[in-house]
């Protein structure tokens, strides 16, 4: 049984797992405290890490029904991260470890998010390929093995999808982080009315950018005489973008990497028309296509 | 009762073991932010030489600063996690105030960086000055000690600051356990605000 903490951005998490059982999992966000200044403030964020540390990891284990007695491991993600976030939780793993006489399991940030693919009710085992698009990253990844050794492929050059997906709202007014908002103004808007260019799709490599689509948005909302009459539009067309590039170059690396299974974690995931495009492309090519929890 | 104090406020980390008043092991390590990190190997250490376990505590006390950001969070992460795991009340004390208990001490004065330091002791309450307002506010001949009286001894004029090595610039954790009265919430005294709030600040003020 395994307790393990994450605080390498704007949330502070604590989860207990009995092999690919998933016991509890407690995410404490930080956005609406990030919200004011447009960002994660780093400073701001590892001040709230170190308050709330140790009520998450009680809370995780009361939520799991266990007490520390019963854990075996401490799994803490060591980075990559916000370098004063991450020591916050660092040294709360470590002393917990110190002071159980247990062992301490450091875990790259990234191996973490694919790990979530071999927790329970349905596991995926690799190989796979995997797509991990969340405000944090963009990557493209074959993993062969449960072990940190997956291999990147592809990577975003600049802004990772949902930070693309936050920043485009604050350039249509809605707010940060507003990417759940954008969606929902997308669906009253027609794409087809300001198209924005798909980038990398087609270009040698793998990798991904999403900064020159953020500078057309910003160019089209300081062109548009009224914005209220055109914002839906340009969502719309700002979001089929954005996930036009995903799932262009996805399956790029799906046909370069040959694996037969796309795995699919983070949290722009929760877009529902992503994931109908990835649903429509992975079958058209007889991929099987696996999406992690949302809440992972 | 055997209490484990700690402080990393500071370029110095200093840990103690200490059972009802009398000072079993103590350790101190230098160097930025790696000092604090090291923190948990020279706890460890303390225990060894004592010959005692961590599941023997009463008590854990941590210094509260100020100091660095995150040498400060890295020494009550641990004293939280520890108290935490072994089922012990963690308690606060101030890293001024430690240096405060230093023999004859009157001011103490911890480099704050940006050229300021933060300072307490002789009527000041604590807070972020630069070494000419303190200068200012000094009694003549005041004792001054700490890492921002090393580093600007010869903005200090009036003050007397002991020599670079002197242990009075230290906030020794045996301080810490001793100052009971002084035990309270083991929360950081951060004294400045986030830099991004003065933006913020400043943007609704124009
Ligand atoms: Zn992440």
């Amino acid at each position: 049984m395994i307790l393990a903490l994450e605080s390498s951005c704007d949330e502070t998490a604590a989860a207990v797992a009995d092999g690919g059982r998933l016991l509890s999992s407690v995410v404490a966000s930080q956005a609406e405290l990030h919200a004011p200044y447009g960002g994660v403030v780093p400073e701001v964020a590892s001040r709230r890490h170190l308050e709330l540390c140790v009520p998450v990891v009680e809370r995780a284990l009361s939520e799991a029904g266990v007490s520390l007695d019963e854990i075996d491991a401490i799994a803490v993600t060591e980075g990559p991260g916000l370098i004063g976030a991450l020591l916050v939780g660092l040294a709360s793993a470590k002393a917990l470890a110190y002071a159980r006489r247990l062992p301490l399991i450091p875990v790259g940030h990234l191996h973490g998010h694919v790990a979530s693919m071999y927790l329970e009710p349905d596991p995926l085992e690799p190989p796979f390929l995997l797509l991990l698009a969340s405000g944090g990253h963009t990557v493209l990844a074959e993993v062969d093995d449960h072990g940190p050794d997956f291999h990147v492929i592809g990577r975003t050059l600049d802004d990772a999808a949902g930070e693309a997906f936050d920043k485009g709202a604050r350039l249509l007014g809605l707010g940060y982080p507003g990417g759940a908002a954008l969606e929902r103004l997308a669906a009253s808007g027609d794409p087809d009315a300001h198209p924005f260019p798909v980038s990398m799709v087609g270009r040698p490599g793998l990798d991904l950018s999403f900064s020159g689509l953020k500078t057309s948005l910003r160019t089209a909302v300081s062109a548009a005489p009224d914005l209220d009459a055109v914002r839906a539009d340009l969502a719309a067309g700002y979001q089929r973008a954005i996930v036009a590039s995903l799932v262009g170059r996805t399956m790029e690396a799906v046909a370069a990497s040959g694996r037969d299974t796309l795995a699919v974690v983070g949290g722009v995931a929760a877009n529902g028309v992503l994931r109908h495009e990835l649903d429509h492309a992975c079958s058209q090519r007889g991929i099987r296509l696996a999406v992690a929890p949302l809440a992972l | 009762m055997l209490t484990l104090s700690l402080d990393t406020a500071t370029d110095v980390a200093t840990a103690c073991l200490t059972e009802d008043g009398a000072v079993l092991a103590e350790s101190m390590s230098r160097g930025r932010s790696t000092a604090a990190q090291r923190l948990l190997a020279d706890v460890h250490g303390l225990f060894g030489s004592a010959r005692r376990e961590p599941s023997e505590l009463d008590a854990i006390v941590a210094g509260t600063g100020p100091g660095t950001f995150t040498g400060l969070r890295i020494g009550l992460a641990s004293a939280r996690a520890l108290g935490f795991a072994l089922a012990v009340p963690v308690y606060g004390v101030g890293t001024l105030d430690a240096l405060l208990a230093g023999d004859g001490v009157d001011v103490a004065c911890i480099d704050a960086r940006r050229g300021e330091v933060f300072c307490r002791g002789s009527g000041i309450e604590t807070c972020a000055l630069t070494p000419e307002a303190l200068a200012a506010r000094l009694p003549e001949g005041a004792l001054v000690t700490g890492d921002g009286a090393i580093r600007y001894r010869d903005r200090l004029p009036g003050a007397r600051v002991p020599n670079d090595v002197s242990p009075l610039h230290v906030p020794w954790a045996r301080h810490h356990a001793t100052l009971r009265e002084l035990w309270g919430a083991a929360d950081p005294q951060y004294v400045r605000a986030p830099d991004a709030d003065r933006v913020l600040t400043a943007r609704a003020a124009s």
